[in-house]
């Protein structure tokens, strides 16, 4: 009898913790009040970088398993200044909002691309550099112009503006198919075997890959509607955002920013305090 | 990518290597012994305690693991964000907030999504070992004067061990193979590292180098696992 009775209670207890395990998270919230974010860093002593780290040349990981790259460069400048630390932290790049928003990481910074629904979902810095959208397609292709491509088949990585910009295009209201891929190292594969006609990316990345892989590419002249890079933080982290900016403005002005970017891309890109 | 490349890449896997494996370990000693104790509350005589069982396994096996991760991991940087902007720090947030920030935190919530995960399924495998047994031997036991724990540990368990180990040796290879689903968050193992690679060198030889790796870690634990089964091979 004594047994049964236990085995009861335990049964109703287990059911209980159960049910409990299926509550529902909540949606996670701009902070109310005061402004906090850069004391909160400055308190911490290090900003936390987030980050996709295959992004060449702005954040990417190199052969020896190290984050280098143009915003990694600037970002430890700015931390310098700042006075504080910066730390590194590689995030799914699918999910970086969720990150930021959660406060695993205090910014994005890695070739963000400007765009009106980013800006709904974090705080946008002011930008720093222009991007042009470009066509790359193989040396040998036939593929000279933007009207060429209405049959075509245009690899183009998913999650990116560069698909958004890419849909909404005539290019592809004249009859081409984007092709999704998660990279655009992958994009790339694809045109070489022929799988695509063109691959769709940033202008900064298909300069840096054509020149440091030394493959066969060329680009298209016309290119689509230019984008521009900035640094993305939580909304509300008005006074965070307010302080990198003014020390990428002073770092304009003295001239560390032209000569960090004269050492990635050979002449100065940036756009930001000019 | 030349001989010395591949070299390089290799190195780098082999360092994260021990990221992949303690995953992988952690979720096996974690997962077995809860999909034990699924398998008992399913067999309990309960009716809510199977339905929610039942449940469970339902939402385990039916959604994807890559989900559950994302989930998993994300659901308590969510709930103390959401009660610290409402104002209320109080209750169980600050410890919430301790195991966030934790160094461990990526893992551990790895190691609970992959567990409640992989338990869903040992739980049915083991199950099903219970039911192969027919019930007659239960009742010739019981004429013997046999108790149910008699039965079962005597008797019963002997051989579901033996009959429930090839079908866990699948999931376990499984196992193996679903450690590199733990890059969606960015948990730093092989397939992650390999992809990095493969964004350096402009080619997709790294990830091929890391499928290597799986195929070894793969072979060893088929081995072992044949191993296993010579040493149950009993009652023939």
């Amino acid at each position: 009898m004594k047994i049964s009775m236990m085995k009861k209670l335990l049964c109703a207890a287990v059911s209980g913790m159960m049910l409990m395990g299926v509550g529902c998270a909540g949606e996670g919230g701009s902070a109310n009040g005061e402004d906090k974010s850069l004391k909160n860093v400055q308190e911490k002593g290090k900003i936390i970088l987030g980050l996709d780290a295959t992004f060449k040349p702005m954040g990417f990981t190199d052969e020896n398993d190290e984050i280098v790259g143009f915003d990694i460069d600037v970002a430890e400048e700015v931390c310098a200044r700042m006075g504080v630390e910066l730390e590194l932290y590689p995030v799914n790049w699918d999910t970086k909002e969720q990150d930021l928003n959660a406060g695993t990481i205090d910014l994005i910074w890695n070739g963000l691309s400007v765009s009106d629904e980013r800006k709904q979902v974090m705080l946008m810095s002011e930008p720093y550099m222009d991007n042009e959208m470009v066509f790359v397609v193989n040396g040998s292709s036939d593929i000279a112009a933007l009207s060429d491509l209405s049959d075509a088949k245009i690899g183009v990585q998913n999650g990116s503006t560069a698909l958004e910009i890419l849909n909404a295009s005539e290019v592809v209201a004249n009859g081409a198919t984007p092709v999704e891929l998660a990279t655009n190292v992958e994009a790339l594969q694809q045109l070489e075997l022929n799988m695509v006609d063109a691959v769709f990316m940033d202008s900064v990345v298909a300069n840096y890959e054509i020149v440091s892989t030394g493959k066969d590419y060329k680009l298209l002249d016309e290119g689509l509607s230019s984008e521009q890079y900035a640094i993305g933080f939580r909304l509300g982290d008005q006074a965070l955002c307010d302080e990198v900016t003014k020390t990428l403005k002073e770092m304009a002005k003295d001239g560390k920013l032209a000569e960090i970017s004269t050492e990635w891309f050979g002449s100065d890109v940036t756009t930001i305090g000019k | 990518m030349d001989l010395e490349a591949i070299k390089k890449v290799t190195l780098i896997l082999l360092e994260y290597l021990p990221n992949t494996l303690s995953l992988f370990a952690w979720t096996l000693v974690f997962s077995i012994p809860i999909g034990i104790f699924v398998t008992w509350l399913k067999k309990c005589h309960c009716k809510p305690v199977n339905w929610l069982t039942d449940f469970y396994i339902l939402i385990m096996r039916g959604t994807p693991l890559m989900l559950q991760i994302i989930a998993f991991y994300y659901a308590i940087p969510m709930i103390v964000a959401s009660s610290v902007s409402n104002g209320s720090t109080g209750g169980i947030i600050p410890f919430l907030q301790s195991i966030m920030n934790s160094s461990h935190y990526m893992i551990i919530m790895l190691v609970v999504a992959f567990s409640l995960n992989y338990a869903a399924y040992f739980a049915e495998i083991f199950r099903g070992g219970i039911e192969s047994i027919p019930k007659g031997q239960y009742e010739a036991a019981e004429m013997l004067g046999m108790t149910k724990m008699q039965t079962f540990f005597r008797i019963i368990l002997p051989q579901v061990t033996k009959r429930v180990i090839p079908a866990t040796a699948n999931e376990v290879i499984v196992l193996v193979k679903d450690t590199s689903l733990a890059n969606v968050i960015a948990f730093a193992e092989i397939t992650m590292k390999a992809k990095q690679q493969m964004n350096f060198y402009s080619s997709i030889m790294p990830l091929f180098i890391a499928g290597i790796f799986y195929f070894v870690m793969n072979t060893l634990v088929t081995m072992l696992f044949s191993y296993i089964e010579k040493k149950f091979d009993y009652y023939k």
